[in-house]
Parts: C-alpha cells; structure tokens; sequence
C-alpha cells in the first residue's frame, strides 16, 4: 500500500516580483489532518507563499502539487481549496445569504440554500442572514469569510492573517473551529503574528525568514528556536 | 452554461442596487451627445454624414467608462480572488461579463439613439432592421475588446489605468464599421458597400470574443 | 570573437551590403516613372517596409501565443524586439507612404481604407510598446503582451485585404516595367534579411538583460541568507 498523498507539496517553489526575490526555493509539505502555522514579520512574503499554494499567484519557478496532482493544471482540482483572505471576499451589494448561495452555486454545491443557511447556522449568523457585508461588524466578517470559504466542504484550508482584528472572543472561537476542522481531517495553514495562538493550535510551525522556511520550536510561552527545515 | 447565469445575475443584482456604474456611464453619454449636439449647427446633408460617426464615438466613450468599471467591483474586497478560486472555467467568468456589458451598452444605446435624433433630425430609423442588427454587432464586438482589456488591466492593479488607453486603437476597425454602416443608413444608401461593412462588424464580434474566450483565463492571472 | 559571433557579423554585413545594393537600384537602375518623375522611387522603400510592419506584428503574436503556452521568456524576447522594430517599420510606411501620396494624389494624408487600417496598426504598436514600458515584472510584461498582441493581430487581414473589400485610391499591383518588378522584389528581400538580422540582434540583448536580472536576483538571494 502507498502513503496518502499530502494534502499540499511544494516542490523548489520561488516567487520573485522583479528583482526582488521573495520566496526562495521552497519545500513545504502538509499532509492531511494537520495545521500549519506561518509566522514571519510583514512582507516577508507570507501571504505570497499562501497565494502560491491556492494557485492564486503563478510561481517563477517550482510547483505546488495538490494530494499529489499538480495544482491549477484543471479548473476542477480547485475544488480542494478554501481559503480565507486578508478582505473577506463577499459581495458588498448582496445580503451574507445570497453570497453563500451564489458562492455555493458556483461551486456546484447541491441544494445551495439549504447549505448557506446551514453555514451561517454554524458560524452563529442567522440572525443577520440578511444583513449586507459592511452592516455587520470585524468580527462577523470574519465568520463569513470563513463560511464562504468553506461553503464546498473543502480538504485543504488556507488562512491568511485570521486573527487579525479579531477580539479575545472573536479569536477563541476562531480557535475552536479550526480545531475541529483539523480533527475532522482538513490540511489547515494559516499566517499570523500571535505567537500565543500560533503556538496553541498548530501542530508544526514555520518561520518565513529572507525568503526561506526554518522550523520553530517552542519551548514554554514566548519561548523558540529556530532551526532550518 | 448555468454558471454563466449565476455570475450574470450576481453582477446585474448588485448594479442595480447600487446603481455605481450605469448612471454615470449615461450621464457621460447624454453629456458628450450633447456636446457633439452643440457643434452640429449643418445642413441636413452634413448632418447625415455625421451622426453615425459622432453616435458611435459617443457609445464607445460613454460605454468604455462602464466597461472599465466592471471589475472593479470584483477588486473591492477581493471578491476577485474568490472568483478566480472557484472551479470553473473562468472563460465562463468572461461569457458573463461579456453579455453583462453588452447590455450596458444596449441600455446606453437607447438612451442616445432617441437623443441624437432629437439633436440632429438626421432619421435614423428609416431601416430599423438593419440598424438593430448594426448596433447589436457593434456592441458585441465592443464589449469583447472592452471587457477582455479591463480584466488585464484589473489584473495588473494600479497600473491598469494606461491600458484603457490601448481599447481605442483596438477597437478603432469596430468603431468605424458600425459608424460607416449607420451612416450609410442615415443617407439611405444600403449597398453593397452597407453589407461590407456589416460582415466586417460580424468577423471582428467573432474573433474578438474567441480570442477573450480562450485568452481570459491568461488575461486575470497575477 | 567565436566562430559563432563571426558568423553573425558577417551575416550582419551582408545584409547591410545587401541594403545597400538594393537602394541603389531602386535610385539609379531602375526606370524613371513617366509622370511622377523620381519621387515615385520612394515605393520600393515603402513596400518594403509596409511588408515588414506586417510581419513585425505577426511574429510578435505568434511568439506572444508561444508565451502564453510555455511561460518561457524567450519569446517575450522575440515579441519585445519584433514590436520594436515592426514598430519603426510600420511607421516608415506611413511617412514614405505620405511622401508617395503627395506627388500622386496632391495630397499628404487621406482617409482611405487601407491607410487607415495602417494607421490604426501603427497606434496597436504604439500602445502596446507603451503599457509594456510601464510594467516592470518581465513576466506580467510578457503576459499582457501576449494578449494584446493576439487581439491586436485582428487588424492584419484588414490591412491587407483592405484594398479588395473597400473601394480606396491606395494601388493593388500595378502594371510595372519588368526592371521596376525586379527592383521591387530586390528591395523586399534586402530590407527583409536586414530586418530579420536586426531582430535577432535585439532578441540577443534581451536575452543577455535576462540573464543579468537572473544573476542578480540569485546574489540577493544569496545575500539575504548569509546575513540571517
């Protein structure tokens, strides 16, 4: 019998913007069931490599792979990706109810509406099912967002910058539910400057330091070591 | 094909409840029609050979400054990224966007007709048919090169703004077509020469929304 | 120097000598035009360039197509040094283009429909060397060429079919003494290897900016990592 396949492979991916080089030959592999987090200070290109890997951004050179096919090759394999972004991605003119739903339709999601209402059952916004994006507060957004990205139940999830913004409320809960995501067997990576949080939930930790990864180790609260992955 | 539908009823759901771009792009169209109104002071004959021109230029203006704006809503909040995360065919996402401006310029053009003939008596409905079908052609033609350009020029960000200065060489062979065949309507005189210039209308829809169809998907990458 | 390179000089050369022949038929050999006189000299320039507009263009859609499918730089080389020369050629055509009309039709300028076709070429070329200059990353230059490149191919056909769909003044293959005939046809290829020599000149510069730019970015690559 073969291993499964990881969720996310990069193989030697580089992104560099000009001149600048911004990833450097990169070897990040996720597999299944387990949370990623990034740390790194801004611009050192976390957020790129986040693009890399949902095939947002074309790398210069390298490739990422998707359990193993390689991703962005068919417009199908998106399916396996959700990801949440530093905007919440929802259309300002529509209520939070036709965002789920249209975004549900474009996935193909049977029975769109019956899945949007169960999402913002679960996100805890029923109640502002008609409310429009900017009615509703950083919190909230931010629960939306993660609904929209999870509308077509996807096996990898991408995180950038969750806990942005987010009160101690907002984030325990945020939390809760990646944790549940990741036990449910979802690939999760996020970004974040928190240590604290980073260091409670993921199970392995990157540091993004002159465009490569070194693996950090905790060791107490606030406490690490880097070492080269 | 479903999909298409989805993002044209997205798209055409939020205009109108915002109404950002279509008023705007109507208002510009009533202001150069009337600009172009001003400077008409002819004979009917000089009128005739005008308008066609003059209406066209007025369209393509007004209807350019619409088009260019179509993805910019998707650039607020980076609705964008969600589009492009979504797994379809993103020549679909063009469809859409193509028909959606389409009817913009549709809608534009009713407004305009009525006012330039008001503006210059110049008849321009002696041959409804043909004109319908000129006009139909030209927005399609104008609606690809437009809608293909402003995904480029979203997709490169800030710099995007020179690039819609590239629609007006591309479209130029489309904007001259359909202003020759509406010309020739005005005077009455559809001949072999009017059909000419209606299959050249035809050939450039055709090419243009092939080569968006199969471009797009290169055309909004990052 | 290489072997290589000496080749490539001398492929230079001859093309230049070739030019240089070529001219001198056009103004010494070949019959003065009965009633144009020796201005009408200029057509065989202009043919000559007007075809090299043309072909400008359609390498640089076909190498921007090649970049759209491979993502390899090199073709950008190839759309870059193409634009840029189809871009001088095309707008020779239209200046000896408007010297030719001035004796024959009185006139500098006139809306015609292949003159306009042309005219509206030079303008593609324009705009799209002007949006490539204002982008830096070579590849999203590369990109937005390519597609710009494709659309704008559009206009071709025009331009060359322009004469036979539309009633214009611009000449469709005269009658012509067989000495001009050869003159004309002398002239296309000189200007033609000329231009092709010229083009992959440039391909070649672009190619060593390319290679500088990648050596670069590695040094700060490398840089960056024995300072952390």
């Amino acid at each position: 019998m073969t291993a499964p396949q990881p969720a996310i492979q990069t193989v030697l991916l580089s992104k560099s913007f000009g001149l600048r080089p911004v990833l450097h030959d990169l070897n990040l592999t996720i597999p299944a069931g387990q949370c990623v987090g990034l740390l790194g200070v801004n611009g050192a290109g976390k957020t790129t490599l986040l693009r890399c890997l949902a095939s947002l951004t074309r790398p210069t050179s390298g490739s990422v792979h998707w359990f193993g096919e390689a991703a962005a090759d068919k417009p199908q394999s998106r399916r396996l990706i959700g990801m949440v972004g530093h905007e919440s991605r929802v259309y300002p003119q529509l209520s939070l109810r036709e965002n789920l739903v249209f975004a549900a339709r474009m996935y193909g999601v049977h029975q769109p509406e019956s899945r949007a209402d169960h999402l913002l059952q679960d996100v805890g916004l029923a109640a502002r099912a008609s409310a429009k994006p900017r009615e509703i507060s950083r919190g909230m957004q931010q629960r939306i967002a993660l609904a929209r990205a999870l509308v077509h139940n996807p096996p990898i999830l991408l995180l950038d910058e969750p806990f942005a913004g987010l009160d101690a409320h907002g984030s325990e809960w945020l939390v809760r539910m990646i944790d549940s995501l990741r036990n449910e067997g979802h690939a999760v990576c996020f970004t974040s400057h928190d240590l604290a949080v980073t260091q409670q939930l993921a199970d392995v930790v990157y540091e993004l330091r002159s465009s490569r990864l070194e693996k950090v180790r905790f060791y107490g609260p606030n406490l690490m070591m880097r070492a080269a992955a | 094909m479903n999909k298409v539908w989805w993002v044209l009823q997205k798209d055409l759901v939020a205009e109108f409840r915002s109404l950002r771009v279509w008023p705007s792009m109507l208002l510009l169209g009533v202001v150069v029609a009337m600009v172009f109104g001003l400077q008409m002071d002819l004979l009917p004959q000089q009128k005739q050979r005008l308008v066609g021109g003059m209406l066209w230029l007025a369209v393509f203006f007004a209807g350019m400054a619409a088009i260019e704006r179509s993805f910019s809503a998707e650039r607020d909040d980076a609705c964008w990224d969600g589009l492009r995360l979504f797994p379809v065919d993103l020549s679909l996402v063009f469809w859409s966007k193509w028909i959606c401006n389409t009817i913009a310029l549709s809608a534009l053009e009713v407004v305009l007709f009525p006012l330039f003939f008001a503006l210059s008596h110049v008849s321009l409905l002696a041959h409804p048919a043909e004109l319908l079908l000129v006009t139909m052609l030209g927005n399609l033609g104008l609606s690809a090169v437009g809608t293909l350009v402003s995904a480029l020029a979203t997709s490169i960000g800030r710099g995007g703004n020179l690039l819609m200065a590239v629609v007006l060489p591309l479209a130029t062979p489309v904007i001259l077509a359909a202003a020759e065949a509406t010309r020739m309507i005005a005077e009455d005189a559809l001949n072999q020469t009017f059909w000419r210039w209606v299959q050249l209308l035809l050939a450039f829809a055709v090419v243009f929304v092939t080569v968006g169809t199969l471009l797009f998907p290169a055309a909004v990458e990052d | 120097m290489s072997l290589r390179n000496r080749l490539h000089a001398a492929c230079g050369l001859s093309a230049i000598a070739f030019v240089a022949v070529a001219v001198w038929m056009a103004a010494c050999i070949a019959p003065t035009e009965q009633s144009m006189g020796d201005i009408q000299r200029v057509l065989y320039v202009h043919v000559s360039v007007a075809w090299l507009g043309l072909c400008g263009f359609a390498v640089m859609a076909v190498s921007g197509v090649g970049y759209l499918l491979t993502r390899n730089l090199r073709f950008d080389h190839w759309f870059q040094s193409a634009g840029e020369l189809g871009w001088i050629t095309s707008g020779l055509t239209l200046a000896t283009g408007s010297i030719w009309a001035h004796e024959a039709w009185g006139t500098w300028w006139e809306w015609e429909p292949r003159l306009t076709a042309s005219f509206v070429l030079w303008l593609i070329y324009c705009a799209i060397l002007l949006v490539r200059g204002s982008l830096d990353d070579p590849h999203q230059r590369a990109r937005i060429g390519g597609v710009l490149g494709v659309m704008g191919a559009a206009d071709l056909p025009l331009v060359m079919m322009a004469t036979r769909w539309f009633r214009g003044m611009h000449p469709v293959s005269p009658q012509m003494d067989p000495l001009m005939r050869w003159t004309l046809l002398v002239n296309v290829l000189a200007f033609t290897a000329l231009f092709a020599w010229l083009i992959t000149e440039r391909r070649k510069q672009l190619r060593f900016r390319q290679s500088n730019d990648d050596l670069q970015r590695t040094l700060i690559g490398r840089m960056k990592c024995s300072h952390s």
